[in-house]
């Protein structure tokens, strides 16, 4: 999915690393993810916030991802993203405590 | 005796403790192993109190559930003493049904972000030292040989899939070329523009 020519496949302990860092940053940014998350809620009042997050998200997936794979277009429809994106905060806000590194892996390997 | 009182908030959400360190057991005078009261306060939504019997079950009840929300299954829990349904993907529908006779079932409705703290808030708890309660049942704790047979599957159908669609279409595409030349009808059609 990535925008590289070069296909390695991620170690264990990489693995694990990515898993630690993401759990850290989501303690960090609980406030941040809760916010966004909050703002679907109520959509009429605070859609600045999800428009926002949503242009962003966007934007970034354009600059780092390959666009032409098929999983990536589905990221891009307006449309259908809303639902991946929800879930991806709320795993995210889950998994925002100590134990959160547990967690998370297990979501992961459920995938 | 003066009861031991411990609070977890997170955002919107509180849980709060109330009982008796285990003298017994030598445990500190700050601890909590006998609880006879807990509350959960969310902001703008009726206060929910119980006893310990039932602590354990709404839990584990909202662990399953978020558990099931995102797991792309369908999102409903339903038990005796509690009831967990989504709306939509926004909104989620909890009844608490009260153990005492002619008591109406106590109807909430939470977004994702309240329930996202009352989560957090029960993470707290459980990893809390100063109280000790059964640990709770965590859905997300996979035994280690569906995790792995799940990772032999897709394994095993990552290395198939890509030969399998390559011959697949290597005889779709050579099936075409059938049509395209036919050295038969070119031989006949030269006869037919030269006839000597």
């Amino acid at each position: 999915m990535r925008k590289s020519y070069v296909t390695n496949n991620i170690k264990l302990n990489e693995f694990d690393a990515l898993i630690r860092i993401t759990v850290e940053m989501s303690k960090y940014l609980y406030p941040y993810i809760r916010e966004i998350l909050k703002s679907k809620e109520d959509i009429e009042e605070n859609s600045v916030i999800w428009n926002d997050f949503n242009k962003r998200f966007i934007e970034l997936i354009k600059e780092r991802l390959n666009i032409d794979t098929m999983r990536v277009k589905k990221l891009l429809n307006q449309a259908e993203n809303d639902e991946i994106i929800i879930k991806s905060l709320l795993i995210l806000s889950f998994c925002s405590s100590n134990q959160g590194y547990k967690k998370l892996k297990n979501f992961l390997y459920d995938f | 005796m003066i009861q031991n009182k411990l609070s977890f908030h997170q955002s919107s959400a509180s849980l709060e403790i109330i009982g008796l360190p285990d003298y017994s057991n030598n445990e500190k005078k700050d601890q909590i192993s006998i609880i006879s009261q807990w509350k959960l306060t969310i902001v703008d939504k009726p206060l929910i109190e119980g006893k310990i019997e039932h602590l354990g079950p709404i839990m584990d009840a909202f662990y399953i559930y978020s558990n099931l929300l995102i797991k792309n299954e369908i999102p409903i829990y339903e038990s005796k003493l509690i009831d967990i349904k989504a709306d939509n993907l926004y909104i989620h529908n909890i009844v608490l049904k009260s153990s005492k006779p002619n008591v109406k079932p106590l109807v909430l409705k939470i977004g994702n972000s309240l329930l996202s703290d009352t989560i957090n808030c029960f993470d707290q708890l459980n990893e809390s030292s100063k109280v000790s309660i059964k640990k709770i049942y965590i859905p997300t704790n996979i035994p280690k040989k569906l995790r792995f047979g799940l990772n032999k599957k897709v394994k095993f159908f990552n290395s198939f899939i890509p030969p399998f669609i390559a011959i697949c279409s290597l005889i779709l595409f050579s099936s075409y070329f059938i049509y395209f030349y036919s050295p038969f009808e070119n031989i006949e059609k030269k006869e037919l523009i030269n006839p000597k």
